[in-house]
């Protein structure tokens, strides 16, 4: 089976329209960003959170205002599975006093319908504090990892665009979550460890497309005038569009699995790389090999090919 | 060819190594499953006993579940530092109880600053040398941190082996303890059932003190002296005329133990002042009714009230209420010394009983040679008066010295349950935590939900599996079945080495697998791209093929490098079951450069030439 066989796409032609769309993007994150703020789970925040299961189909209303009679101050919402919610309240040191006088009020109001308590966490400020510091402190890490790898690897030029592309790619879906977050019942879109672990992976997996056009290209720019260097990009590009989408298209498959059947911890991680690995292959096409063709065609300096 | 059988043997070595690596883990499923299937309790014992050690032995190295999976409880606690240092300082005034309250403050805003640190600031700040209050007079500042800081890392160190003595005693299987930079002790418990229980043997600092209580006319003078003191904070004393008598002891007392305090439907209308709350009765007992224990432990608690009292005494609650004949409960309020005169230190054994009087639960205890000689001392120096035996500032019991003890032994009594006093035998024996303990983090599976995780851990693999597997036959024909080969041996691998190295699976582990699956075959895709290519352009197969993974391979590596980068600082910044996530993601990624390289590779080069290998091959 063939996909994307003899391509001709105009990717250089084109890439205007690229930039503005990823322009659109970056901003609209960017303001939601400084407006919304980022939804944080409470691995940054703090607080407590437990789920609970009932045995029979509970309406969500009924189940915050016995938590709110009973003095449970905080959000009750549904969560991933049937019967069961999620209640989120300020941290307590000790929970055992929040598990007994969820469980008793709800003993007492609800007698006809069991519930269970299944998880609880309770996460303290100075814990959230430095998990925060730690999740930006490998963010960093891994960005200026990546970077020296990239500029070891490529010329000054390339390098410059793939990580330009990486940053693209991080903060288009920080921005989407800036935007989608809390909007839907069965992802909470809250950034949290595990978004960090999907932004590190889209970080690290992000520049997969972007080697293989970059190698394609160098591989066919060695030794050409500038005059064909649009038409050797374009071909380039066009060579490399079916095992750049179908490396995609396996990860995604992987993901979209994660994100259907791997429950609802694993649903909003699921969701972050989904995006991640799309907005990678677009930016590897339309952002960081067109930035490439940009700067070269406007500077005076060929390319210094690295080795023979 | 010579090349082709190295690679076939180390392939093959690889599969055992992984096989051999996860049979336990087989074994162990499959006992598991025969031990269920039994119908009778009988027959599934006598198994049981029969294949003990093989049991045993797959468990032992089958691959460990996460807490997630699993259920059980994961728990950050932070050691009060600032307790301890509090405990070293000696003839502490106004001045330092100020500026510790200071650093408090400070230290509750600053989380990661050392809290020696931040006291030793406090004191520079207001120019006063640390040595006024720590250690010797000739310390210098600087030498006085050190002190403090050794200290307390030896707090640290201390409340681990405590810890952990207290939950063997209990009994976890695998428990994990380790310390966390200076103040910190994450603890990992899977499968406990009594979360409330465990937290109060991991909590229970059991500061056992032997206190001398004062005669009952001290203690109505002081209480006397604090007893205008109004329940709420100062501010709010906004009504002065009290319900009912304001005075306990100018008042005439109710010769039955009836509290002197309004009801709790009145004490909500406006209760203000401590004597409202405090009955007293001919005997000369001071009690508190049950509903304004909580006030009044908070008021007693308070340094303006205690400065109140005469000199080296405080006012104690007792642990348990006492109940009046109809039913009422009240706390008694002793008035003691504030040094003790022994503290469970000296507390060598300790044996949870039934009292043989009464048959309720006790703890009796013995001390060691130090402690015994002291105890027949103390208990000579002080016939017919009463020593108070208190537990984390709680007064158990007081009784009466009847004679001289000389052999060490001493009883608690006033225990709630069976349970709580094996607690306290437990965390007596292990010994008093150098200093109170906090919990900063828990997150608590139960098992129900670790089981939910584990059906949709697998039904992710087995999903991720077949999509990614049925994808890349459909598009690569026989080439995809050789990069099927290799993913099952790349899954495998992951699985080994988790098992191998005893790294518990988790829930985003398991999504790091699936995730692998995904990427693992990028690799064989890049390849199989470009052998598609050098076939278009007319090459043979077996070239197109060297071609094919030699001009693929620095694309692979660096894709393989930027996500094992990625997923290693995930591991060295990430807590708890996203370094899970992080493992698998790091070993899979590695393995897929051998498996989607190499294992494939040594197929086609086995197969090229052969009746099952042509063009049409790659699709």
């Amino acid at each position: 089976m063939r996909i994307f066989q003899k391509t001709n796409f105009n990717f250089i032609k084109h890439r205007k329209i690229a930039y503005a769309i990823s322009t659109i993007l970056l901003v609209a994150g960017m303001v939601s960003l400084f407006v919304r703020g980022l939804n944080y789970g409470i691995d940054f925040k703090g607080g407590s959170e437990v789920v609970i299961r009932f045995e029979k189909p509970v309406d969500v209303g009924a189940v915050r205002a016995i938590m709110e009679q009973a003095g449970v101050n905080g959000s009750v919402k549904q969560y991933g599975m049937d019967r069961a919610f999620l209640l989120k309240t300020d941290f307590q040191g000790d929970t055992s006093k929040l598990k007994a006088l969820i469980s008793n009020s709800l003993a007492s109001r609800l007698p006809g319908n069991p519930s269970q308590i299944l998880s609880i966490q309770a996460v303290g400020p100075s814990i959230a504090s430095d998990m925060k510091m730690s999740a930006l402190k490998a963010l960093a890490a891994a960005l200026v990892g990546i970077l020296l790898y990239v500029s070891v690897r490529f010329e000054f030029k390339f390098a410059t665009a793939g990580v330009a592309a990486i940053f693209h790619d991080v903060l288009t879906v920080l921005g989407l979550f800036s935007l989608l977050g809390g909007l839907f019942d069965f992802m909470p879109l809250e950034v949290d460890q595990s978004i960090i672990a999907a932004f590190l992976t889209i970080a690290g997996y992000s520049i997969t497309d972007t080697v293989v056009v970059y190698d394609r290209i160098r591989e066919r720019l060695r030794g050409q005038k500038p005059s064909d260097y649009e038409r050797i990009f374009n071909e380039s590009m066009n060579q490399t569009l079916s095992r750049t989408i179908i490396t995609s298209g396996t990860t995604m498959l992987s993901v979209i699995v994660l994100f259907i059947f791997a429950g609802p911890a694993i649903r909003s991680f699921a969701f972050a790389m989904f995006a991640g690995i799309l907005v990678g292959t677009y930016s590897s096409i339309f952002v960081a090999a067109p930035i490439v063709f940009d700067w070269q065609t406007r500077s005076k300096s060929p390319i210094k090919f690295r080795g023979a | 060819m010579k090349n082709n059988r190295f690679k076939l043997i180390l392939i093959a070595v690889v599969a055992l190594v992984s096989v051999w690596s996860i049979w336990p883990t087989y074994r162990d499923y499959a006992l598991t499953q025969k031990l269920k299937s039994f119908h009778s309790a009988e027959d599934s014992l006598k198994f049981a006993i029969d294949n003990r050690e093989a049991i045993e032995q797959a468990k032992d190295k089958s691959l460990k579940l996460g807490l997630d999976l699993k259920g059980g409880m994961h728990l950050v606690m932070e050691v009060d530092i600032l307790d301890l240092v509090e405990q070293k300082a000696w003839n502490k005034d106004a001045t330092f109880t100020r500026i510790m309250a200071d650093v408090k403050k400070e230290s509750a805003e600053q989380f990661n600053a050392n809290v020696v640190d931040l006291v030793a600031a406090g004191f520079k700040k207001e120019n006063i040398r640390l040595s006024r209050y720590f250690y010797d007079m000739r310390d210098s500042d600087q030498e006085i941190v050190n002190k403090l800081n050794g200290e307390a890392k030896d707090a640290l160190t201390r409340a681990r082996e405590i810890i952990r003595n207290r939950i063997d005693q209990y009994g976890v299987a695998e428990p994990v303890i380790q310390t966390q930079g200076s103040q910190r002790l994450v603890i990992e418990l899977s499968g406990v059932t009594d979360e409330a229980r465990v937290r109060r043997l991991l909590m229970g600092t059991a500061k056992l003190e032997f206190k001398l209580v004062k005669d009952s006319e001290t203690l109505l003078r002081a209480v006397q002296r604090i007893g205008s003191t109004p329940l709420v904070a100062p501010a709010a004393n906004a009504v002065a005329t009290a319900p009912v008598d304001s005075s306990v002891t100018t008042a005439p007392v109710a010769a039955a133990p009836v509290p002197a305090a309004p009801a709790p439907q009145a004490a909500a209308a406006g209760v203000k002042k401590l004597s409202d709350v405090i009955g007293m009765m001919p005997n000369g007992q001071v009690f508190t009714p049950e509903y304004a224990r909580d006030q009044v432990t908070a008021v007693l608690n308070r340094p303006d009230v205690q400065a109140l009292l005469p000199q080296d005494t405080q006012l104690l609650l007792a642990a348990k209420p006492e109940m009046t004949a109809n039913g009422e409960k009240y706390f008694p309020i002793y008035l003691v010394q504030k040094t003790p005169e022994l503290t469970g230190g000296v507390i060598t054994e300790a044996k949870a009983t039934f009292s043989a009087q009464d048959n309720q639960p006790e703890v009796s205890m013995s001390m060691n040679d130090e402690g015994t000689s002291k105890w027949a001392r103390i208990t000579g120096a002080n016939i017919g008066k009463q020593i108070a035996i208190v537990l984390d500032s709680a007064v158990y019991s007081a009784p009466v010295v009847q004679s001289r003890i000389p052999s060490g032994n001493s009883v608690i009594n006033g225990i709630g349950d069976l349970n709580e006093a094996k607690d306290l035998e437990i965390i007596l024996k292990a010994g008093a935590l150098p200093a109170p303990v906090r919990i900063l983090e828990e997150r608590t599976v139960g098992p129900s939900l670790g089981a939910d995780y584990i059906r949709a851990g697998m039904y992710s693999l087995i999903w991720g599996f077949t999509a990614v597997a049925i994808f890349m036959i459909l598009y690569y024909n026989k080439a995809g079945i050789a990069a099927d080969l290799a993913l099952v041996l790349n899954i495998l691998v992951v699985i080994s080495v988790l098992a191998g190295f005893s790294a518990a699976l988790t829930l985003p582990g398991i999504a790091g697998i699936v995730l692998t699956m995904g990427m693992a075959v990028d690799a064989n895709v890049l390849i199989y791209e470009r052998i598609r290519e050098e076939l278009g352009e007319g090459k043979s197969l077996r070239m197109a093929i060297d071609a094919g993974y030699s001009r693929a391979f620095s694309s692979i590596l660096d894709s393989h490098v930027t996500t094992l980068a990625a997923a290693f600082l995930l591991y060295v910044y990430g807590v708890g079951p996203i370094q899970g996530f992080a493992v698998t993601l790091m070993i899979g990624t590695a393995a897929s450069l051998f498996t989607a390289i190499v294992v494939t590779r040594s197929l086609f080069d086995l197969l090229v030439g052969s009746k099952f290998m042509n063009e049409k091959s790659f699709g």
